[in-house]
């Protein structure tokens, strides 16, 4: 949490009545691999903030096959951001790839902090812009660029997460067959 | 809910029907699944078909078929490893058969998460075949660069077993038909024996394993490519002498031409019945998650048709398996 708080620090004068706020509505907590944190079908109130380890948050098809939204690692938000702003059951689960530990947020409380400390007004709102380029990236990436396009950003974007994730978690966030991914290393082991 | 009942035991389109039963209860142990896909095997047929009704005596009506895919909907209050809302898959235990229906209760000790790669109509394709070759193989000790010799390769056991022993490193021969050779060899393995051409005997000798999977005299030549000291491990040959204790056969005694044969070779024989088992279903999630393994199916029936997808079993040619899509 200290680290979080530096970092907010950086970005905008934190009184101490604001420090102890977000340290009342977050706890840090220490995940195993393959643990849950969001289920698909339930309620969301809760975002994560990632201090170690890699997590995924993915959706299941109507076939039953996972694809992958989002892989956070250290310094990344992770949760079910459409359930929380809907107030709609989760349509994602969040699971963790490695042992991870996460700062555990009151998501409704985080998300109205700036009505009690209007300093966060500018700097929550930055922090949307972020993920609304992120996002946008993401979907341009998709429509522009070649799948061997795709992978290397990924592996810039997530250096070292191949040693926590399986292929098809690769793959599929990349909107790509496991066998096109084989073929890209294959490929990039040549060169 | 709507199952596919085995009403009486003989032929197939005269012996099944859609009957509207209750839903199953769940026990402490149990979860309660929503059934996506269901796939059938040879067992099933020999069920209705009414050759297994000495060992396997069933209530009629009774739910037919084992393998399972779908998402859980409900848990018994035992239940810890497992949440509503996993999509899980399972060869469940006789007791509970029938997963050609809308929901069936399973034991936890026989369900795992399905591979979160696959759909689930292949993952109903994987648990008893899979179990089966898993265990035959791992009874064996299978490692790299043992060679095995596995019958059928084109079969949902065999084609499961090639890949399977791929990735353990081994070097496999497998029999199978002209027809067969080009995608059996796609699966992996090294060296595909065309039956109709080839006399495998002469092809795969001294192997250290030998997986039957046809029975008959296929069991007994086992011991004639099998190296001394090797190991024979079968599905539908004999039953060997330990198992049959298990099943209250105190004297039975291994068939004469078999023990001769096992002796001379020094090889182990070894009658595998295949077990429902959670734990392996989930070393085979793995594998199919790191592709080294894939399901192989040969056709997806929807419910209505299930009747004509168990017609197709009994053809005897499908390659790969037979999935029934349920919701």
């Amino acid at each position: 949490m200290e680290d979080l708080i530096k970092k907010i620090k950086t970005r905008l004068h934190l009184r101490p009545e604001a420090e102890e706020f977000l340290y009342s509505i977050s706890k840090e907590i220490k995940h195993s691999k393959g643990e849950v944190l969001i289920r698909e079908g339930q309620m969301v109130k809760k975002t994560f903030f990632v201090t170690s380890g890699c997590l995924r948050s993915f959706c299941i098809d109507n076939n039953g096959k996972e694809h992958t939204l989002l892989f956070a690692i250290n310094d990344w938000w992770i949760s079910d951001y459409i359930a929380i702003h809907n107030n709609e059951l989760a349509t994602l689960t969040v699971e963790c790839l490695t042992d991870s530990t996460v700062i555990e947020f009151n998501a409704k409380e985080l998300d109205g902090i700036h009505t009690r400390f209007p300093e966060f007004e500018s700097y929550q709102r930055l922090n949307l812009e972020r993920h609304v380029v992120s996002l946008h990236k993401r979907i341009l990436n998709q429509l522009q660029l070649s799948a061997t396009e795709r992978y290397d950003l990924f592996l810039k974007q997530y250096p070292d997460i191949e040693r926590h994730t399986r292929n098809y978690h690769i793959a599929s966030f990349l909107g790509i067959t496991q066998e096109s991914l084989s073929r890209i290393r294959v490929e990039k082991a040549k060169k | 809910m709507k199952a596919l009942q085995i009403i009486k035991y003989g032929e197939i389109k005269d012996s099944l029907d859609f009957n509207e039963v209750s839903k199953p209860t769940v026990k402490a142990n149990d979860v309660l699944i929503e059934v996506k896909a269901a796939a059938i095997n040879p067992i099933d047929k020999s069920i209705i078909l009414g050759n297994l009704q000495g060992m396997l005596p069933l209530p009629l009506p009774s739910t037919s078929a084992y393998d399972v895919s779908g998402v859980v909907i409900e848990k018994g209050d035992d239940v810890s490893n497992i949440e509503i809302g996993d999509l899980v898959y399972s060869r469940v235990p006789q007791e509970q058969m029938g997963t050609l229906a809308e929901f069936v209760a399973v034991t936890r000790e026989a369900v795992s998460k399905k591979p979160g790669n696959i759909s689930f109509e292949e993952a109903a394709s994987l648990p008893l075949a899979g179990l089966t070759a898993l265990q035959s193989l791992e009874y064996a000790k299978i490692k790299k660069n043992d060679s095995v010799l596995i019958h059928a390769g084109s079969g949902g056991v065999g084609s499961f077993a090639i890949q399977y022993a791929k990735a353990k490193g081994a070097y496999v021969y497998t029999t199978t038909s002209t027809s067969n050779v080009e995608w059996v060899k796609e699966l992996g393995a090294d060296r595909v024996i065309d039956y109709k051409t080839e006399d495998y005997k002469s092809i795969a000798k001294d192997v250290d394993v030998v997986f039957d999977t046809l029975g008959k005299n296929y069991s007994l030549e086992s011991f004639e490519v099998v190296k001394q000291g090797g190991i024979v491990v079968s599905v539908v040959g004999p039953l060997d002498e330990a198992s049959a204790k298990m099943f209250g056969m105190a004297d039975y005694k291994l068939p004469e031409e078999i023990a001769k044969a096992s002796s001379e070779k020094e090889a182990v024989y070894k009658f595998i019945f295949m077990h429902p088992n959670g734990a392996h279903l989930n070393d085979i999630k793995s594998l199919v998650e790191d592709e080294k393994i894939k399901p192989i199916i040969d056709n997806v029936y929807p419910f209505s048709e299930s009747v004509q997808a168990f017609a197709h079993l009994s053809t005897g040619r499908a390659k790969g398996k037979i999935v029934i899509k349920i919701s």
